[in-house]
């Protein structure tokens, strides 16, 4: 936490004041980072498993609580928005940290429909059935 | 429902579908996902462009150049391996920009339209036609709106004849669901035309 904490208080320095935010900005957590360091941004319903073959690898130093969190929240298959929703972080900071984690191996994209192609009435029977019985 | 894992869910294939409600602020769009889903806060964090600072009272908070956007976000769980989610779509013109990412890959959209404001739906039909998204007009009665046959609506809105156009309580779960089935409908038949 030190790197990321070293962060947030020189950023506290420049907000201290009446005005302050938050006492830590949301993306303190990322250590400032707005951008996913792939460069991918990953769909609100992209969804994201832990790898298999990461499993039962160490912690890796550089995981912030946050990180840890959220690998723990992939040991199924979810979307990004699911991770944002229950880590309470607002989305564009919970897209930091999976990249991270996508990059170290630790997380998969799950291949889903690509977004431009029109759902085919198989599925929309599925969501159909699926609503009626709801 | 429920979202606990059953047997060997992380071997399976989770499908992930989303559903966008939009409408003008107060149509129902929060008591819409909250009828019918499991719902959960969500939150992005936006920048405040400088068009935007006219319309915020930014008067002691110099220096703030990003905001939280809540989004009313619903959960459906419709199988084991399928999953429908509801985006409320941000009523303020100031995050018109987000609408992009969210109809991005959508099936379609419920448009709720509110009878005393109707205009207040105008932006969210004009968008969802320019970016041709399938959606329905869902007239959410209020006890002190005025009734209007659906059809005067269409009229009112000039949509295209094909385009489904339903009355509902979005406070009842019957209801928002029959909304949603509405829409799933329209979307197989739009299929079934092409």
């Amino acid at each position: 936490m030190t790197r990321l904490g070293e962060r947030a208080m020189n950023a506290g320095d420049m907000w201290a004041g009446r005005d302050a935010g938050p006492v830590v900005r949301p993306y303190a957590l990322t250590g400032g980072r707005t951008e996913p360091a792939d460069g991918e941004v990953l769909d609100l319903i992209a969804v994201i498993v832990a790898s298999r073959q990461a499993a039962g690898a160490g912690d890796p130093a550089g995981h912030s609580p946050e990180h840890r969190r959220i690998l723990s929240l992939c040991q199924r298959p979810v979307t990004v928005a699911d991770v944002a929703a229950d880590t309470t972080l607002p989305v564009g900071v919970v897209r930091v940290l999976l990249a991270d984690l996508i990059l170290q191996g630790r997380l998969t994209v799950l291949p889903q429909r690509p977004a431009g192609e029109q759902p085919s009435a198989d599925l929309l029977k599925e969501v159909l059935h699926g609503l009626r019985a709801l | 429902m429920g979202s606990a894992p059953s047997d060997g869910a992380a071997d399976r294939p989770l499908a992930a579908y989303k559903i966008l409600i939009a409408g003008g602020f107060g149509a129902g769009k929060t008591t819409l996902v909250g009828a019918i889903s499991e719902v959960r806060p969500l939150h992005t964090e936006e920048s405040l462009s400088t068009e935007s600072a006219g319309s915020d009272d930014l008067r002691g908070v110099d220096g703030k150049t990003t905001t939280t956007v809540a989004m009313d976000f619903g959960r459906i769980t419709l199988s084991s391996r399928l999953v429908l989610y509801l985006f409320g779509t941000p009523g303020q013109e100031r995050f018109w920009f987000m609408w992009d990412e969210l109809s991005y890959g959508a099936l379609g959209a419920v448009v709720l339209a509110d009878t005393r404001r109707l205009a207040d739906c105008f932006p969210a039909v004009d968008y969802f036609e320019k970016r041709q998204l399938p959606f329905v007009i869902a007239i959410n009665r209020f006890d002190d709106s005025p009734h209007y046959d659906p059809e005067d609506v269409r009229i009112a809105l000039d949509l295209d004849p094909r385009v489904p156009v339903v009355l509902c309580d979005v406070r009842r779960p019957a209801s928002a669901k029959q909304v949603l089935i509405t829409l799933v409908e329209h979307l197989l038949v739009t299929e079934g035309n092409k």
